[in-house]
């Protein structure tokens, strides 16, 4: 049986636990509200860009130069898959999910056949990757510190990987991020960045051309999906990355609050044993007394 | 008289949204100039000036854009520009200081920087446009 002593250390180091998981909460609460904000603040920048591309994505037949962002290589034998994780822990199952749904495409793609390259984002993801899959990772991107220089790192992974592309080392590009859903739930997501997926906002376009005048060009169409179709790319990344900076706050926030709960039930259990056990000593010592007392 | 609702928005935030007057715009093939009812135009932007005028035509703002895209409808005007700064808070000296950096170095990408600053100097030394 444990002394008293014993109990009432674990007691207090469960507590000073206790003490750090709710100061963390605390931080991931605060952080999380700046990181919606940033987040908030992007929205009519990507989707005002959204709107214009897709009313344009219909002008791009040919499939030469650029466009080629648009409309993809004709192939699509070598992959690209980009996870996007945080650049510490204690968040929940937040980098794990990440982590195993990437694996999991990454074979099922090769399972197809396909030529799978990774480019991995965040410090949680890099460390997985670098011990499994070692030899397919062409790059890796970690301290970013989305919340003050988001856009600058965005744009460095966009330019590199349209680098990559226009050498023809890929033809089609995965982002796998966590989606965020509210302060306290978050979903995989994966992404087809490169080339681009318009399916989805093709059906808006036709409600736009019914209701809208045409637009005039200038200098004209394809000039303007040229310089557009770039920075979608860093654009998209640059929200994936955002939202993943708010689901990671969030993710954080809610694990730490389990865990501050849980400290909590942790103590009273303990501090129902200390009296537990401190009873059963006194109850004892009286015994050895009374029994004393008899024998004399 | 009528007036037209301009944003100006940057991939981190929303800077400029207000009715004004008059909105000249950098367009890639030369200036346009936004007043209430323009016709439906998209276009590309070069680096320059965005100049903001109330409805008396005096000028409300004036930012530098290093590129970007305009939406112009009759009621709207959107720009989209992927950095901005108010002009008057640019400093020369610093501007020259940094196209003397960047022509020493000779990449594609200083190449584009270079541009964006020679842009940048040429902006707060002009002063057309400052009274229409």
């Amino acid at each position: 049986m444990p002394s008293l002593k014993d109990i009432k250390t674990q007691i207090n180091s469960v507590g000073s636990t206790k003490k750090i998981t709710s100061a963390m909460k605390m931080v991931a609460a605060s952080k999380l509200r700046r990181s919606q904000e940033k987040a908030e603040a992007a929205r009519p920048y990507s989707s005002r860009l959204e709107e214009m591309l897709s009313s344009l994505a219909s002008s791009a037949a040919s499939g030469e130069g650029i466009i080629k962002l648009l409309t993809g290589t004709g192939n699509d034998q070598n992959y690209i898959v980009v996870p996007v994780s945080a650049d510490r822990g204690l968040c929940g199952g937040f980098n794990s999910s990440i982590n195993r749904e990437t694996f999991k495409l990454v074979k099922s793609l090769e399972g197809n056949g396909k030529k799978v390259q990774l480019m991995l984002v965040g410090k949680k993801s890099r460390d997985f990757f670098n011990r499994v899959m070692k030899d397919q990772i062409i790059e890796s991107y970690v301290d970013l510190n989305v919340s003050s220089t988001g856009y600058e790192s965005a744009l460095n992974i966009s330019n590199k990987l349209q680098e990559l592309y226009f050498e023809g080392k890929f033809d089609k590009c995965i982002l796998v991020f966590n989606k965020f859903k509210s302060a306290i739930s978050q979903e995989v997501t994966q992404q087809q960045l490169i080339p681009l997926d318009v399916s989805n906002s093709e059906k808006e376009e036709e409600k736009e051309n019914s209701s809208n005048a045409i637009y005039d060009y200038e200098p004209d169409e394809e000039t303007i999906l040229k310089d557009l179709l770039p920075k979608n790319v860093s654009i998209q990344i640059f929200k994936v990355l955002l939202e993943s900076d708010a689901g990671e706050q969030g993710a954080r926030m809610a694990a730490m609050d389990n865990a501050t709960r849980n400290a909590g039930e942790m103590i009273d259990s303990l501090t129902l044993k200390y009296n537990r056990t401190r009873q059963a000593f006194i109850t004892k010592e009286l015994i050895e007394i009374i029994s004393g007392a008899e024998s004399i | 008289m009528a007036t037209i609702s301009f944003d100006l928005v940057s991939p981190e935030n929303l800077i400029f949204n207000d009715d004004v007057g008059t909105i000249i715009i950098p367009g890639k093939d030369g200036d346009l100039g936004v007043l209430p009812g323009h016709s439906q135009v998209m276009s590309s932007l070069r680096p320059g000036r965005v100049m903001v005028y109330r409805e008396d035509k005096n000028l409300v703002k004036s930012f530098f854009v290093s590129g970007g895209f305009a939406e112009i409808n009759p009621e709207k005007c959107i720009v989209l520009a992927e950095s901005v700064v108010e002009l008057n808070s640019l400093d020369k000296s610093s501007i020259e200081k940094e196209i003397e950096e960047l022509g020493s170095k000779e990449s594609k990408e200083s190449e584009e920087q270079l541009s964006i600053a020679k842009a940048k100097l040429e902006a707060i030394t002009v002063s057309f446009y400052d009274k229409i």
